[in-house]
Formats: structure tokens, C-alpha cells, sequence
């Protein structure tokens, strides 16, 4: 088994194929893996120059085998495989005949698609697609598999996911980092290292991009994170563009010489990747074989990530905005109930502007599927905002449909002390890996005392030791309990925190606002609570990052106790404030509504409303401001005079205007008026929506109810959208002729099953004539075109 | 005002209107924010190119058919395939800003797309330097998708030029590209410097486009 070897002796993986194919007669646009059927001897021969050079481990030439990228009618895939499989066996043949050991690693590379949200591939779909060429390698006898070249975290998880869940075979994972040490879709090197062995795979490093010299540095900050055996295949230099060829120009002894330095500095497998060649190995092997890899050192840091950052927990106290929860949160409530994803991105956005470093993410209602429903919050909160976030929910099967599609190495919360709970929960943090909080309750309820606490806090740990869940991986929660009920609460939680923290050494996290229930100025209580509890070794606390006040203790405490290098954050944060307040406010309050909106001025509208409507009907104000000035902007538009930005900035000052008038409405109980309902939506393989968006905003200014399914939308979706909430107007959007067919089908498919709903269609492709030959009813050239046509059908305007 | 900020305020449909004070200051403050957000990176290969017709022309294994890009090749020897991108992070940026702030997302949505041709235009610059050396001179870039080059070439040009792995652009089942601000494109090489006949915006057939550069 390779798995005695690996980490204990160094190992020596080949190099590349693509160049030698090429070489061979392989020309531009040809499939490599085609010649694993049609050129056997050469492959064969490929790999058998390796093997003589002194490579221990044979990639197959299936680089490019998945149903995703290869295409080719002459040849299924499973044959592709099997036969790619075969020729590393035939070609060790020999070297195993004189009792040398030569390991077959299938090899899978990229789908060379983009996932969900930035692409338009499902992830179950890339999944699928890995998991039948996993399938044929293992039923073909490989002995691991190895995934490389990969650049896109979450790419990388859905290949990792299915080699481990359809096979028992070990797998190394080698993914490409720029000389930034980032991917090209952003992951830092802590991000992927915490995702991989999260998922617990066996083995993991770098490949291509680089040549050996770059890997260095990229490798040093891979070896500060990792406890895993580190894999190296750089490219013999970067590519040139000599004439009409790719070169590569590092020479077989400059390239050992340089893999001696990274086998020195700690990586445990080494080989290379594109340009290289059997002698570049070879030198590489001569100049080596003798040395011992570097003793692997188990590290202890706490790390969460999303696709394109990591957050380290244990130094200072970091922020998990908590607002993303429906609890005691009306409106929040009935944007779950409405699928209204805006409202629930935008809380998400407000706290990352506010300096949170995670979000919590709890989206349980009785009535909802909360397993759904967190999947889909999750996929759009990603598309959104970097920052990691936290899976917050009781129901186990929400969180294992959270954890399986989130982009990253989640934070949970979270286990209990319960037996059942930790049962339930930590065979999926095994799985799928993720930092866990860990409640000090257990079936006895909460102790009183801070010792009880801990005891609790050491049982989880301990537990969760059996599922090989190390002590970095959890976090554990003391619990606050309100002081207004519980005298003693502050102090038990306080001491509690200290010796779990100091005591059994593992992070903390604690929900600080619980302290403060049932008290008035409740603010008050919780930020200096905070500070407290940051003073006694809180991790990370759960707090509303819009509060000013634990804002305050946040970058004080950081400051105070030289956190905050050189006060960096804490004058970033406060030194403009003083000033600002000073001078003359920006916002005067003395300008006319319908100016300030006319203007596009934001702040100045929302400030105005808030003047004009404790003395005006919130009515009165739309009819005598709102209206005319929206209509003056608008007219100015189709004449020419106002352009698309301005438009939009006053779009957004109305808004804000509206959102006043709105709480005042609700506040006396009054209903706001019944708006009429239209459906936008991009149409099926269409992933360009600014169009849309911009039709939206317009659409809410004047006052209709807009429901956005988004973009790349099947047409039974909107069939479905149109026929539940009875909808008279669909906006479709599309970009491109390739698109412009669904756009057709979806409105066909209208007329058979809502032959009542009229569409309106536009898009860059689009013009009368094209609109006309597709059947849709009104073609709008620019966003106010589509407003007036609604405004005709549906307000008789 | 720079050429690249002057390219995103007629994106943005302002044709020769002078724009305005607040939009501006969203101009500036895109670019600022896209100078901090874009990976930008490119890749180019260069091949022989056979004309095999007056519409019709193989690079390595694959047959192309256009008249436009044809007649745009006359003279040709050599064709460079190109594509660039300014990456991931754009995408998500505009995502984020079309739910807090419209009208700055179509601000950056312009500001994205000039960035990214100017770009182009120093990588394009950067090969025309390398390819002289060899007394090549170049044609303006011609992307799938103009006149009657079909989109659909847009999949073996992506193969050739491998820039899913090199530079993590990779296309939709509809052929659209993503990251979204991203260009592909060919690149034709000839012996002798020619005027070329086309000359992007101000070939086009389109004349009353709101869009157009020499608009009066």
C-alpha cells in the first residue's frame, strides 16, 4: 500500500505527457486521451521512460476524462479509462518483475467548466461527472487516485467528495496557485489546505502554473498550515511562446537541483508537470532518492474558509455577525416565507461592510424545508460575499445538505453534550469536514457551575476524538445565560470561558447578547460583557456587527491589548469621525423631496421623508414628491437628457424614500396598497442579468411587485412562477442569439398553459423584428419602455 | 480623461453628452475598486494558418468557415488565438452590487468591460512585439460571435488555447464566456503592414447604435 510509504520515504511521481504527445504527433485540438485507444505503444512507451527514470508513481493518461470535457463519439469513456489504466500496469510490468513497486494513479484533471454561481455547472453535476471516471479506475485496478490541476475550490470538493464516496482508494489532490499563492478563483493556501483536510483526503500540495523555483515560497506557506504529506510537480519553467511553439526552459539539472531545495524543505512526494520530461525526472531521482522526507508536524490552527478566504481563530476575538436569523425578526420571517433572497443577501452584505469576519446562517421556520432552503441562502450568500460562513440548524439533514454544498470548510453550529447529538452530527464533520461549536449542555441540561461547563467542553472533545475530529476543529460555546434571571451568569460564563480556553486550550465562541434579556438599554450590558469576555479568551463572539456599541469594545479591546498593530484598525475606524461630525453635515434636509430624488441623493431623500412624513400622510407625500419626480426623470431619460446611471441613482433615492413611507404605513396599520405582480427572469442558459436588475429596480419604483427568479431560469419555472401567484406580465431577458431560443420556448410554453399572461422581452440580441418572429408581445429597448408597457396594462396608465 | 474612462462613460450611453458630476465620481470609484478586484491574465498561442478558400481555413486539427474573418485574414500566414479574462472576483462584485447599488453596477458593468479591452490592447501590443522580431505584423483583434464568425468556433478555440486550466476561463453550455468579462479572440499575422479594413466600432453596420464611438 502506498499509504505505508507516503510521508515515511520520498516519493517520485513522473512528469509530463502533454508535451511528449505532442512530440509525438499529437496535433492542436486533438484529445490526448484518444491515443490511449489509438496510439497504445506510445503511451505505453510514455510511461514505461518514467518508470525507468525512477518514478514510483504512473499518472494515467485521462487528464481530460470526464463526460464534461471529452467528447468524442469513437470511443466511450469507460474504454478511454480502463485502457489509460491498463498501459501504466503493462508498462511497470518489468520494474515490478525486478521487485520494484510502481503505483497507478488515475489521474483527473478539471472540468474545464465553471460551477454554480459564477458558471453555469449544478455542483451534483460535476460531481456525477468525476464519479463515473473514479468508478472506471478503480473497477480498472488503479491504486489511487490522484486530482490535479485544479483551480476552483469548489471543483476540487465535488472531485474529492466523489473519489472518497465511491471508492476506498487513497487520493492526493495538487491544485494550482499563481505566484500570489492564490487560485484563479481566489482561495488563499490556508483556505484550500483547511478544505482538503477537511475532507480528508491523504495527501496534497501544488502543481503546473509555476516553475520549481516559485513553488517555494507558495510551498513554505503550504507546510505552515498543513499536517499532511506535501506533493510538488512544477513545470520546467514558465511558458514561452518560441515561434509557434510552447516552451519550457528549465534544464533536467537546474530542475533537480532546485526539487533538492523543496524536498528540503519538507515535501514528501515530487515530480513534475507540464514541459518536463523522463530526464528531468531522472535528474530529479538521481540527485534525491537518497534523502529523507522532513518529519510531518501535526499543526493546531483553527481554520474556516469560503471559496476565496480563510478566517484563523485563537488570535484576537473575531466577529460572526449573527443577523442572518429569523428569529424574533419579522420582516426576516417573511423573506424565508417569500423566497425573498435580496433582503436575506443584503443582511449578509451589511454585516461584512460592519467588519463581520463570518456570518452565521440560520434560516429555520416550522413551516419551510429548511434543508432546501439553506442550500439555496448559502449557493447566493457565496456569490455575494467571501467572508466564511456558519450553518446554523437543529435539523441534521439541513446540515448535511449545507455542508455538502457549501463552497469551503463551513463552521457549524452546533453539537451538544448530548449523546444523540454528537452521534447525529459528528460523523458529518468527519465527512465533509468543518469547525464545529460545541455546546456545554448535555441531558442534565446546563451546569451552574463553570466546572461543570468544562467537563462538558472535555466530553465533546473527547467524543469527537473518536471520529478523528481534532481538538482544532471544535469550538466550544460555555453558553450565556441572562442575568437578569441568573445573578451569578456573567461570572459562571466568565470563568468558564477562561478555563476552556486556557484550560483545555480550544477556541470559544459565545452568543453575547443572551446576557442582556430581559433588561432595558440591553447595549449596554452586552458591550461590556463583550469586553469582558474577549479579556477571558473569547474566540470569536456572535454579535450584530451593526451595534455601534460592541463595535466600539470590538476595536478597543484589539487596540488595548496590542491586537490592532500600531492602532491601524482603530484609527481607520474612528480618526474621520470627530471631523465628520463637526463640519456641516452632508445631509441638509432643506432641499425639495423631488429634487433630492431628481438629483439621485440618497441619504438627502431618505433624510427629507423622514422630516416630511411626521407632518404629511405617507400618501400625500408619494402623489406630491415621489411620482413627479420619478416621472421628470423618466421623461428626461427617453429624451436623451438623463442617462442610464442617473436614472438609476434616482431609482435608488426613491427607494429609500419608499422604505420610510413603508414603515410609517405599517406603523399606523394602514396597508400599502395592492400591487400588481410581475415575473423577470434571464432566460435559460443566459447568466447575464445586469438587464434585468436594472428593470427590476425601475419596475419597484413604480410600484409593482416584482418576483426575480434570477438568471439561467428553465421555462417551467416560470410557468410554474406565473400560474401560483396568478401573473398577468413576464419580463424575459436575454443576451445572445445562443439564448434567445429559450427565450422563444419559454414563451411558448406560456401561451399553452397561461394564455392570459402577456411577455415582454429585451436583451443586447434583441430588436422589434426579432421579438415579433418570437412571438413575445412587447419588445422593450430600454428599461423605461418596459415600465410604461406595465404601467399600461396593469395600472391602465 | 484617460481613454479607458472615456470607452466606459459611452458604454454607458452617454454617446457625446458630457457626463455628469455623480456619475463620474462612480467611474473613478469602479476603477479604483476594479484595480483591486480583477485578476487579470491572458494567453495566446500562434499557429500556422491555412486558407484553404476565401471562407474557409484550418488551424491545427480544426476546419473554420467565415467570410467575414476571411476577408479580414487576406494575406494572413500565421494566426494567433487570444483570450484574456479579469477573473472571478468582477463577477461577484457586480452580483453584490446589483442588490445594494444599481446604478453603480452599471457603472462598474462599463467600467469592467473598457478596463478588459484595454487590456487586451497591451497584450495585444506585448505579442505584436515578440512577433515582429520575426517580421510578422498584426491585424485588429476578431472575436466569435462578430459578423458571421459563429459563437459556436468559441469551444475549439477554447480547447487550443487550454485556457480553462491557463487562465480559468472556460464558457457556458450557450457558449457565453465566464468569469463574464472575458474575450476570446483571433489575431491574424501577415508579412507586409496593411491598413486594416476593419476597424471594430467604426465598422460596423450598425450606424444609429447609441453606443457607436464616432456618433455625432
Amino acid at each position: 500500500m502506498i499509504l505505508d510509504r507516503l510521508g515515511k520515504e520520498l516519493l517520485f511521481f513522473d512528469g509530463g505527457m502533454g508535451t511528449l504527445l505532442q512530440a509525438g504527433g499529437l496535433k492542436p485540438g486533438e484529445l490526448p486521451e484518444t491515443w490511449n485507444m489509438t496510439h497504445p505503444e506510445k503511451i505505453t512507451g510514455i510511461h514505461r521512460k518514467y518508470i525507468e527514470a525512477g518514478s514510483d508513481i504512473i499518472l494515467t493518461n485521462t487528464f481530460g476524462a470526464n463526460a464534461l470535457k471529452f467528447h468524442d463519439d469513437s470511443c466511450s469513456l469507460c474504454d478511454i479509462v480502463t485502457s489509460a489504466v491498463g498501459h501504466v500496469k503493462r508498462a511497470a510490468e518489468q520494474a515490478e518483475l525486478n521487485g520494484r513497486q510502481v503505483y497507478t494513479a488515475l489521474d483527473i484533471g478539471p472540468t474545464g467548466k465553471l460551477l454554480k454561481p459564477m458558471g453555469d455547472l449544478e455542483f451534483e453535476e460535476a460531481y456525477e461527472a468525476f464519479r463515473e471516471v473514479v468508478r472506471y479506475g478503480a473497477e480498472a485496478g488503479a491504486d489511487l487516485i490522484h486530482i490535479e490541476t485544479m483551480s476552483d475550490t469548489y471543483e476540487l470538493k465535488a472531485a474529492v467528495l466523489a473519489a472518497k464516496e465511491n471508492t476506498d482508494l487513497p487520493v492526493f489532490v495538487t491544485t494550482i496557485f499563481d505566484e500570489r499563492g492564490k487560485l484563479l478563483t481566489g482561495a488563499d493556501v490556508p483556505a484550500v489546505v483547511a478544505l482538503l483536510e477537511g475532507l480528508r483526503v491523504d495527501a496534497l500540495g501544488i502543481n503546473c502554473g509555476l516553475g520549481p523555483g516559485q513553488m517555494l515560497p507558495i510551498l513554505e506557506q503550504i507546510l505552515e498550515y498543513t499536517s499532511l504529506p506535501v506533493i510538488v510537480k512544477p513545470n520546467a519553467g514558465l511558458p514561452k511562446q518560441v515561434e509557434r511553439e510552447t516552451v519550457y526552459d528549465v534544464l533536467p539539472q537546474d530542475f533537480a537541483m532546485t526539487m533538492q531545495k523543496i524536498i528540503g524543505q519538507g515535501a514528501a512526494v515530487a515530480g513534475g508537470c507540464c514541459g518536463t520530461t523522463p530526464e528531468h525526472i531522472k535528474s530529479m531521482v538521481d540527485l534525491c532518492r537518497g534523502m529523507e522526507p522532513l518529519p510531518i508536524i501535526q499543526k493546531d490552527i483553527t481554520i474556516v474558509s469560503s471559496y476565496g478566504k480563510s478566517v484563523c481563530l485563537g488570535t484576537g476575538s473575531k466577529i460572526i455577525g449573527e443577523r442572518i436569523n429569523p428569529t424574533g425578526k419579522k420582516k426576516f420571517r417573511q423573506a424565508l416565507k417569500e423566497h425573498d433572497m435580496d433582503y436575506i443577501l443584503r443582511e449578509g452584505i451589511m454585516q461584512q461592510d460592519m467588519g463581520a469576519h463570518i456570518l452565521d446562517v440560520n434560516v429555520g421556520l416550522p413551516d419551510i424545508d429548511e434543508a432546501s432552503m439553506m442550500q439555496d441562502v448559502l449557493v447566493e450568500l457565496q456569490s455575494v460575499t467571501s467572508l466564511p460562513l456558519q450553518i446554523d440548524t437543529v435539523d441534521t439533514k439541513a446540515m448535511e445538505a449545507a455542508l455538502r454544498i457549501y463552497n469551503g470548510k463551513a463552521m457549524v453550529n452546533s453539537v451538544s453534550g448530548k449523546q444523540e447529538s454528537m452521534d447525529a452530527v459528528f460523523p458529518l464533520i468527519q465527512k465533509y469536514g468543518g469547525v464545529v461549536i460545541g455546546l456545554t449542555l448535555d441531558e442534565s441540561g446546563i451546569p451552574d457551575t463553570a466546572e461543570g461547563r468544562v467537563e462538558i467542553a472535555r466530553h465533546i472533545i473527547e467524543e469527537a476524538a473518536k471520529y478523528g475530529i481534532q481538538k482544532k476543529d471544535i469550538v466550544i460555546d460555555v453558553l450565556a445565560m441572562t442575568i437578569s434571571s441568573d445573578p451569578e451568569g456573567a461570572k459562571v460564563t466568565l470563568e468558564a470561558l477562561k478555563k476552556v480556553r486556557y484550560g483545555l486550550g480550544v477556541n470559544t465562541v459565545l452568543g453575547v447578547s443572551n446576557i442582556s434579556f430581559g433588561l432595558p438599554s440591553r447595549t449596554v450590558i452586552n458591550a461590556n460583557f463583550y469586553t469582558m469576555a474577549m479579556q477571558n479568551g473569547l474566540s470569536a463572539g456572535i454579535i450584530n456587527p451593526s451595534s455601534e456599541e460592541m463595535m466600539k469594545s470590538y476595536y478597543a479591546y484589539h487596540a488595548l491589548m496590542n491586537l490592532d498593530s500600531n492602532c491601524e484598525a482603530y484609527i481607520a475606524k474612528y480618526a474621520g469621525q470627530a471631523a465628520e461630525s463637526s463640519a456641516s453635515p452632508a445631509v441638509s434636509g432643506d432641499m425639495p423631496l423631488n429634487r433630492a430624488i431628481e438629483k439621485g441623493l440618497k441619504e438627502e431623500a431618505h433624510h427629507i421623508t423622514g422630516l416630511l412624513v411626521k407632518e404629511q400622510a405617507p400618501l400625500d407625500i408619494i402623489n406630491t414628491y415621489l411620482i413627479p419626480a420619478l416621472d421628470n426623470v423618466g421623461k428626461g431619460f427617453e429624451k436623451g437628457t438623463v442617462f442610464l446611471p442617473q436614472l438609476l441613482m434616482s431609482a435608488e433615492a426613491a427607494k429609500a424614500a419608499f422604505t420610510i413611507l413603508k414603515e410609517s404605513l405599517a406603523a399606523t396599520g394602514q396597508q400599502d396598497e395592492k400591487k400588481e405582480k410581475v415575473v423577470l427572469a434571464t432566460v435559460k442558459g443566459d447568466i447575464h442579468d445586469i438587464g434585468k436588475n436594472i428593470v427590476k429596480v425601475l419596475l419597484e419604483n413604480y410600484g409593482f411587485d416584482v418576483i426575480d427568479l434570477g438568471k439561467d431560469v428553465a421555462p417551467g419555472l416560470v410557468v410554474e412562477k406565473v400560474l401560483a401567484e396568478d401573473v398577468h406580465l413576464v419580463g424575459l431577458s436575454a443576451l445572445m442569439t445562443t439564448t434567445v431560443v429559450s427565450m422563444e420556448e419559454t414563451i411558448q410554453q406560456l401561451r399553452q398553459k397561461a394564455p392570459g399572461c402577456r411577455v415582454m422581452v429585451g436583451g443586447a440580441v434583441l430588436n422589434q423584428e426579432y421579438a415579433d418572429m418570437i412571438g413575445a408581445d412587447f419588445y422593450g429597448k430600454d428599461a423605461m419602455q418596459s415600465v410604461y408597457y406595465a404601467q399600461k396594462l396593469l395600472q391602465n396608465k | 480623461m484617460d481613454h479607458m474612462t472615456k470607452e466606459a462613460i459611452r458604454y454607458l450611453g452617454y454617446g457625446k453628452h458630457a457626463v455628469d458630476d455623480k456619475t463620474f465620481a462612480l467611474v473613478e470609484d469602479s476603477f479604483r475598486d476594479l484595480e483591486d478586484a480583477a485578476g487579470r491574465k491572458s494567453i495566446y498561442r500562434i499557429f500556422d494558418l491555412q486558407q484553404t478558400a476565401d471562407d474557409r481555413f484550418t488551424i491545427g486539427t480544426v476546419e473554420m468557415q467565415s467570410r467575414n474573418l476571411g476577408r479580414y485574414l487576406g494575406g494572413c500566414c500565421r494566426i494567433i488565438l487570444f483570450g484574456a479574462t479579469l477573473g472571478t472576483a468582477v463577477d461577484r462584485m457586480l452580483a453584490r452590487l446589483s442588490i445594494t447599488d444599481m446604478a453603480k453596477a452599471v457603472v462598474m458593468q462599463s467600467c469592467a468591460a473598457a478596463m478588459l479591452e484595454e487590456y487586451c490592447d497591451e497584450c495585444q501590443a506585448e505579442i505584436a512585439g515578440r512577433v515582429s522580431e520575426e517580421g510578422l505584423f498584426l491585424r485588429p483583434r476578431f472575436s466569435p460571435g462578430y459578423g458571421d464568425f459563429d459563437i459556436r468556433y468559441q469551444a475549439p478555440l477554447m480547447q487550443m488555447l487550454d485556457c480553462a486550466k491557463t487562465i480559468g476561463l472556460t464558457m457556458t453550455d450557450s457558449y457565453m464566456m465566464t468569469p463574464t468579462k472575458s474575450v476570446t479572440a483571433v489575431i491574424g499575422a501577415s508579412r507586409t503592414e496593411e491598413k486594416c479594413h476593419i476597424k471594430g466600432c467604426e465598422a460596423c453596420e450598425k450606424k444609429d447604435c447609441t453606443y457607436r464611438r464616432d456618433k455625432v
